[in-house]
C-alpha cells in the first residue's frame, strides 16, 4: 500500500515541550516547514504562563460539558512529574487533530494501489467501456483517469485494417499484401508453409524459419541419423562468374591459398564433376583478412571457351565477397542506370501508391468503365531488388562477367541416410518427347530430344539416378558428387497419403551396376544439366502449370484419385543434385549427416517441397542446421568465423542480445560475473586473448625453458598479480583495440599445421597410439625446433578445436577452456571420479563504485525534488548519471586485464558452441584456442595426459575435464 | 478476486495521565490488547485473533489506534478491548482504556471516519470556546486542516509527476 500515513509516536527523549502536539505528523510536510511550524509553536507557547493559566479554568469546564472523558490528558492532578506541563492548551489539542485530519485526507484522496481508477470503483458503479471513455466514470474520478489515459502505455494503437476480412482474404488483395510485406525482407518460396509451422526470424535480409513450433530437438536429430531432414537453403546466394577458364583461375587464385586445402583450380572440381568448398581471403592477404567459406561448382566443359562458375555464399558474407570479386576482376558496372537514390525510391513509392489506389478503386472502375484491373503478380525471386539496380557486372579487359543470381536458383538440402530414397521416390526422370504440343511449353526439351547425343546422355543420367536407390547411404559416393538431371513434374506422382520413403535393397542386391557406381562414382558427363542455361530456366519458370489448373485436371479424371497423366503437357524441369559428404574429419561416425542438395529453377519451390514432405521427411530450420554442423564438428557460418567481417558482426549482435537478456532479469537473480571470474561473458575477446599469449611468450624466455610454471604463479598471487597488468592494458587498449580489430588475430587453417597439431594432441594411452599415428601421418615428434618456427610465424593465431567432456558437465556458449595444473592431473589420475577443481571466488571490485554511485544518485534525486520547489533541476546531475549508465553490477566495467591469468587456471581459449551431444552421448563443445597457448600446454603435459583441458561455463565456478582434439 | 477479509478497529486511548502518551507505541498497544484477549478469551481466542493481528496506525498525540484482525474473529477482539486497563512500556505502567470509535472493512473507511470524527471534535471545541483567544486558535487549526487539503492535492500532483519521470 502506498501513500499510507506512518504511525506517530512521541520522541524517545521528552523534548523541551513534551506536552506540545507540534510534531503531530512528520510525514505531513517537508522538514523545513515543520521546523517553522515548531518555531511558531514555540513562540506560541512561550508567550507566557499567564496565557496558560488563563485558559485553565474554561477548559476544564469544556471537558466537563463534553463528557467524552477526554480530560484524561489534561486532568493529571497530583502525580505529575515536574517536566510535564500540568495542562494542555486547546490550541495544541486542536492542532494535533488538524494534523491528523490532513494526513488522513492525503491518504484517502490518493490512489493507494497500482490499479487503474475504474478498477477501484465498486462493481455496481462500473460501466461498459469505462477504460475507453473517461466520461463514463464518476466525475470526481475523471481528472485522475484523464491523467492515466495520457500515459503512453495505455494509449491505443491506430487501427489500420480498413477493409473487412473477406476483402483482405481475396486472392488478389492477399497477393498484393504479401508483396508489400516482402519488400523489406525477402521471402523464400516456401515462406508461407514455414510461417505456419516455424518461429520465423528476420536475418540477413530474409525471413527464415528458425525452428519448428512443435517439439523437434530429438526428432530432428533422429531424422538426420535415421531418415531424412529437409531444409530450405534458398537464402544462400549464388554468384555466377563467366569467362575464360584461365582468366578466372588466375584471378581467383589470389583469393585462396593451397595451404587451406582445395582451390578453385582443383582438377576434379574444374571438370565439373565435384563440388568444391574453399575459404576465401582478401586478394593476396592470406592468412589475414578472411572473407568467408564458400562452395563452388564449375559448369562441365561443353566445347566453348567460356566457363561458368557458381560460387555459393552465405548471405551474411555476400557483400564482402561480391565486392572483392568485383575488385579483382576490375568489373565495371555497365548496366547501371544512373539515377540517384532518393529519386528511385520516390518513383517506387509512386508506383506503390498507384497500386494501392487502383486496388481501392478496382470495383468502381470495373463497374464504370468495364475494364479489367491489372492482376497482381506474385513475386518470384528477389522481391527487395531495386528494379533499376543492375546485378551483372562485366569486366572490359578480361571479359569476365559476374552476376548476382541470388534467389534465381532454389536450393534444398536433404540430410540423412535415406535422403536418396526420398529423391528417387519423388523425382522421375523426364520422358522423351518429340512432338511439340504448344508453342512455348517444353520447346527446349523437344529440341533436345531431337539430338541423339543428348538423349543418350539423359538416359545415362536417369539410369544412374535410378541406381541411387540401391546405395545404403549418400556418404558412400565420393564427396561432392554432382548429378544433373531433367525430371518430370513431381506433383503428378504424389502419394495420396504421407508415407515414409524406404529403400528397397533386395532389388539391387548383387547388382554390378551399383558396385560400379560405388567404385567409380558418377561419370563426368552426367554432371551436365540444363539448369546452367538461363533461358531454359526462364522458360521453365514461366510455363509452370499452376496448382489450380492441376487440381482442375485432377477433378476431371474419370476415376477419382487415379494417376494423372499429363502426357506431353507435363513440364520438364532441369535440376542439379549435389552430394554432401557429411562428417569427414575425425574417427567416429564417418559420413554422419551426409545428404543431397537439390538445385531447382525458381518458381518451382512449392511444387517440389510438398512432394518431399509427402515422403515423410522432417523439416528443420536454422537451429537444426546449427545442430547439424555441431554434430559434424564443422564451423558454422557465420557463428564460427570470428576473423571475418560477418563473424564479428554476428558476435556483436549476440552480445547485445545476451546483455539485453541479462538485464531483463531482476538484479538479485543475475549471476555476478565479476565474482565468478568471468571477464566478458557475452563477447569473446579473441584479440586480447591472442595478444596476452603473445606477450606471455615474449615476456619470458620461459617458453623455451619452462622453469616457473605460469599458472601456479598466478594462482598463488591472485589479483595482486594481474592488477598492474590491468593498468598497462588500460593505457594500451582504448585506441588500439578499435583500429586493430581487423588484423588482431588470424584463425589457423593451414592443413599441414593442423595435421601436425592434431597428431601432437593425441595422448599415448597404453598402446602407443600417438607414435603410430605420428608415424602414419609422417609427422615429427614435438620438439622445440619444430614448434618454435610455427609460433614465430603465427604469433597471434587461433585453432579450431573439439572438446568432449570426460565425465559430467554440459558446456555452454562462451565457456572457458583452461589449462589444468599439475595437481589437477595428479588428482585425476589418483581419483577416477574426480570431477574437476573449483575456481576460488573472486572479489567484486566494482561493487563499491556502484553502491557509491547509487547513493549519489539518491542524494541528487532528493536534492532535486527539494530544488524543484525553488530552482529548476540542476544540470550537472544529469551528466553524472549518463556517465555511469553502463556500470552494471556483476559485469566487468573497466578495460579487461590480462584475460589469460585472471583466474586460477590459465585461460587457453573459448567455446563458441557447446551442448550435450546426442550423437556422442556426452557433453561436447567446439571452440577456438590460442595456438601459442596450445603448444605451450602440450609441451608441458606428460605424454599420457596430452590434450586434457579444463572447461568452465561462464556462470559457474566448477571446472570440468575435457579432451581436446583437432580434426582435420 | 479472492482475498482475506479483515476488520479494522479504530479506537482511541483514553488516559488520565498525560504521560501515558509516551507509552502509545505499536508494541505496547499490541501487547496490551493481546494480553486482554488472552485474559478474556483464553488461548483459543488469542490464537484466533492473532492471525494477521497488527497495529496498522497510531498517533500518540491524538491517541488514535487502528487495529487489524481477521473478519472471523473481530468480535472476540472487540469484546476484549474494554478489558485493556493499562499500557506498559519502558518499565512504566499507565492506567488507561480503549474507546472503540469505529469498525470498518478497509483502512480507507476508517480513515474517512477518522477525518469526519476529528472534524466533529474540532467543531465541538469551537462551539464550546469561552474566550476569544481560544476561539481564534481552534479556528486557525480548523482552517489549516482544510487549507492543507488543497495543498496536498497540489502536492500530490507533483509527486505523481515525479513518479512518472523516475519510472
Amino acid at each position: 500500500m502506498r501513500n499510507q500515513p506512518a504511525s506517530v509516536t512521541l520522541p524517545a527523549e521528552p523534548g523541551p515541550f513534551p506536552g506540545g502536539g507540534s510534531r503531530a505528523c512528520p510525514s505531513a510536510g517537508d522538514v523545513l516547514s515543520e521546523h517553522q511550524y515548531q518555531q511558531q509553536k514555540f513562540l506560541n507557547q512561550s508567550s507566557g504562563p499567564s496565557y496558560r493559566k488563563d485558559q485553565y479554568f474554561p477548559k476544564g469546564q469544556n471537558r466537563g460539558e463534553r463528557g467524552r472523558g477526554r480530560g484524561g490528558w489534561q486532568g493529571g492532578r497530583q502525580s505529575i512529574s515536574e517536566e510535564m506541563p500540568r495542562y494542555i492548551t486547546v490550541s495544541t489539542f486542536a492542532q494535533a487533530r488538524a494534523a491528523e485530519i490532513s494526513a488522513m485526507l492525503k491518504a484517502v484522496s490518493q490512489k493507494s494501489s497500482n490499479s487503474l481508477v475504474f478498477q477501484t470503483l465498486p462493481r455496481h458503479m462500473r460501466r461498459r467501456a469505462m477504460s475507453h471513455n473517461i466520461k463514463r466514470l464518476p466525475r470526481r474520478l475523471q481528472e485522475i483517469a484523464k491523467k492515466e489515459a495520457e500515459k503512453a502505455v495505455h494509449q491505443k494503437k491506430e487501427q489500420s485494417k480498413t477493409k473487412c476480412r473477406k476483402a483482405r482474404r481475396r486472392h488478389m488483395n492477399l497477393v498484393a499484401e504479401f508483396n508489400r510485406r516482402q519488400r523489406k525482407n525477402i521471402w523464400l518460396e516456401t515462406h508461407i508453409w514455414h510461417a505456419k509451422r516455424f518461429h520465423m526470424v528476420k536475418k540477413w535480409g530474409y525471413c527464415l524459419g528458425n525452428s519448428p513450433t512443435e517439439k523437434c530437438y530429438r526428432a530432428c536429430y533422429r531424422a538426420m541419423t535415421k531418415h531424412c531432414l529437409l531444409q530450405d537453403l534458398s537464402y544462400y546466394c549464388c554468384l555466377e562468374l563467366t569467362g575464360k577458364e584461365n582468366e578466372l583461375l588466375k584471378q581467383l587464385a589470389q583469393l585462396c591459398s593451397i595451404d587451406t586445402g582445395l582451390t578453385f583450380g582443383e582438377a576434379c572440381c574444374l571438370s565439373g564433376r565435384f563440388e568444391g568448398s574453399v575459404n576465401l581471403y582478401r586478394a593476396d592477404r592470406y592468412p589475414e583478412d578472411m572473407l568467408g567459406p564458400v562452395t563452388f561448382i564449375w559448369k562441365p566443359r561443353d566445347g566453348s571457351e567460356n566457363r561458368q562458375l557458381w560460387i555459393w555464399v552465405h548471405p551474411a558474407l555476400k557483400q564482402d565477397i561480391l565486392g572483392e570479386l568485383k575488385a579483382i576482376f576490375q568489373c565495371s558496372e555497365p548496366e547501371e542506370i544512373c539515377i540517384p537514390e532518393p529519386v528511385t525510391t520516390s518513383v517506387q513509392e509512386e508506383k506503390q501508391m498507384d497500386v494501392v489506389l487502383s486496388l481501392g478503386r478496382k470495383r468502381k472502375e470495373e463497374d464504370k468503365e468495364g475494364e479489367k484491373a491489372v492482376p497482381v503478380k506474385k513475386i518470384i525471386g528477389d522481391g527487395t531488388r531495386d528494379p533499376f539496380q543492375s546485378y551483372t557486372w562485366i569486366s572490359q579487359t578480361t571479359g569476365v562477367a559476374i552476376s548476382d543470381k541470388s534467389m534465381e536458383i532454389l536450393r534444398y538440402r536433404l540430410i540423412g541416410p535415406l535422403s536418396h530414397s526420398v529423391l528417387t521416390e519423388t523425382l522421375k526422370a523426364a520422358s522423351l518427347q518429340t512432338v511439340r504440343k504448344s508453342t512455348e511449353l517444353n520447346s527446349w526439351w523437344v529440341e533436345n530430344c531431337k539430338d541423339s547425343e543428348k538423349v543418350s546422355l539423359h538416359q545415362c543420367q536417369s539410369a544412374i539416378f535410378e541406381l541411387l536407390e540401391g546405395i545404403s547411404s549418400p556418404s558412400e559416393l565420393p564427396p561432392g558428387t554432382i548429378l544433373g538431371l531433367t525430371v518430370g513434374d513431381p506433383r503428378v506422382n504424389m502419394p495420396k497419403k504421407k508415407t515414409k520413403a524406404v529403400p528397397d535393397f533386395e532389388k539391387y542386391q548383387d547388382n554390378d551396376k551399383v558396385r560400379q557406381l560405388y567404385l567409380e562414382g558418377v561419370p563426368v558427363d552426367c554432371a551436365h544439366s540444363f539448369i546452367w542455361d538461363q533461358d531454359i530456366c526462364k522458360n521453365v519458370t514461366e510455363n509452370k502449370i499452376s496448382e489450380q489448373d492441376l487440381n482442375h485436371m485432377r477433378a476431371q479424371l474419370l476415376v477419382p484419385g487415379s494417376h494423372l497423366d499429363l502426357g506431353p503437357c507435363e513440364s520438364k524441369i532441369p535440376i542439379l543434385l549435389v552430394q554432401q559428404p557429411g562428417k569427414m574429419a575425425g574417427e567416429d561416425r564417418p559420413g554422419w549427416g551426409s545428404g543431397w542438395d537439390i538445385y531447382l529453377p525458381k518458381g518451382w519451390g512449392m511444387a517440389f517441397w510438398i512432394p518431399f514432405i509427402y515422403r515423410g521427411v522432417r523439416v528443420g530450420g536454422l537451429q537444426e542446421a546449427l545442430k547439424h554442423s555441431e554434430y559434424q564438428r564443422t564451423p558454422h557460418t557465420p557463428n564460427d568465423f570470428p576473423d571475418c567481417q560477418a563473424g564479428m558482426q554476428f558476435a556483436k549482435e549476440l552480445e547485445t542480445s545476451l546483455l539485453e537478456k541479462f538485464k531483463r532479469r531482476p538484479p538479485a537473480k543475475r549471476p555476478n560475473y565479476v565474482k565468478l571470474g568471468t571477464l566478458s561473458p557475452f563477447i569473446i575477446p579473441w584479440g586480447q586473448l591472442t595478444k596476452n599469449w603473445e606477450r606471455r611468450m615474449k615476456a619470458s624466455g620461459e617458453f623455451v625453458h619452462p622453469s616457473s610454471p605460469h599458472p601456479e604463479h598466478c594462482a598463488t598471487e591472485g589479483h595482486s598479480f594481474c592488477d598492474p597488468e590491468a593498468e598497462v592494458m588500460k593505457e594500451a587498449s582504448p585506441e588500439t583495440d578499435e583500429t586493430m580489430a581487423r588484423s588482431d588475430f588470424i584463425v589457423l587453417r593451414s592443413e599441414k599445421l593442423l595435421m601436425q597439431l592434431s597428431a601432437w594432441c593425441y595422448p599415448t594411452a597404453g598402446k602407443d597410439r600417438r607414435i603410430r599415428l605420428v608415424s602414419r601421418l609422417g609427422q615429427k615428434e614435438m620438439t622445440e625446433d619444430v614448434f618454435l618456427p610455427i609460433l614465430m610465424s603465427y604469433p597471434r593465431a587461433l585453432v579450431w578445436v573439439n572438446l568432449s567432456l570426460l565425465r559430467k558437465g554440459n558446456p555452454e556458449l562462451h565457456a572457458m577452456i583452461c589449462i589444468p595444473t599439475e595437481d589437477d592431473l595428479l588428482h585425476l589420475s589418483k581419483d577416477k571420479l574426480f570431477c574437476g577443481p573449483q575456481e576460488p571466488k573472486h572479489r567484486d571490485i566494482f561493487k563499491h563504485k556502484i553502491q557509491k554511485l547509487k547513493e549519489e544518485k539518491k542524494k541528487k534525486k532528493k536534492d532535486n525534488t527539494k530544488a524543484l520547489e525553488g530552482d529548476p533541476p540542476s544540470v550537472p546531475e544529469q551528466e553524472t548519471t549518463e556517465e555511469h549508465e553502463d556500470l552494471i553490477l556483476g559485469l566487468w566495467s573497466d578495460a579487461l586485464p590480462d584475460v589469460t591469468s585472471h583466474c586460477s587456471r590459465t585461460l587457453l581459449g573459448y567455446v563458441t558452441r557447446g551442448d550435450f551431444s546426442l550423437a556422442a552421448g556426452c557433453g561436447e563443445a567446439l571452440g577456438f584456442v590460442s595456438l601459442t597457448g596450445l603448444v605451450y600446454m602440450l609441451h608441458k603435459q606428460p605424454a599420457d595426459k596430452k590434450g586434457l583441458v579444463l572447461l568452465r561455463t561462464p556462470a559457474s565456478l566448477q571446472y570440468r575435464f575435457a579432451r581436446l582434439t583437432i580434426e582435420v | 478476486m479472492v482475498r482475506f477479509k479483515n476488520r479494522y478497529v479504530l479506537c482511541e486511548v483514553v488516559s488520565e495521565d498525560p504521560q501515558c502518551r509516551q507509552c502509545i507505541e505499536d508494541r505496547a498497544v499490541g501487547l496490551a490488547v493481546r494480553d486482554a484477549i488472552g485474559r478474556v478469551h483464553g488461548d483459543f481466542g488469542l490464537a484466533c485473533c492473532s492471525i494477521s493481528f497488527t497495529v496498522k496506525y497510531l498517533n500518540a498525540y491524538t491517541g488514535t489506534v487502528l487495529l487489524r484482525c481477521r473478519k472471523d474473529s473481530y468480535r472476540l477482539l472487540c469484546s476484549a478491548l474494554p478489558f485493556v486497563r493499562q499500557l506498559e512500556s519502558r518499565n512504566q505502567r499507565y492506567p488507561c482504556f480503549l474507546n472503540t470509535l469505529h469498525v470498518g472493512g478497509t483502512i480507507r473507511t476508517c480513515q474517512k471516519f477518522l477525518i469526519e470524527y476529528n472534524r466533529r471534535q474540532l467543531l465541538m471545541l469551537l462551539q464550546n470556546c469561552t474566550n476569544e483567544e481560544e476561539r481564534r486558535c481552534v479556528q486557525k487549526s480548523l482552517l489549516s486542516c482544510s487549507l492543507t487539503e488543497e495543498q496536498y492535492l497540489s502536492g500530490n500532483e507533483d509527486d505523481d509527476d515525479d513518479g512518472t519521470e523516475t519510472d
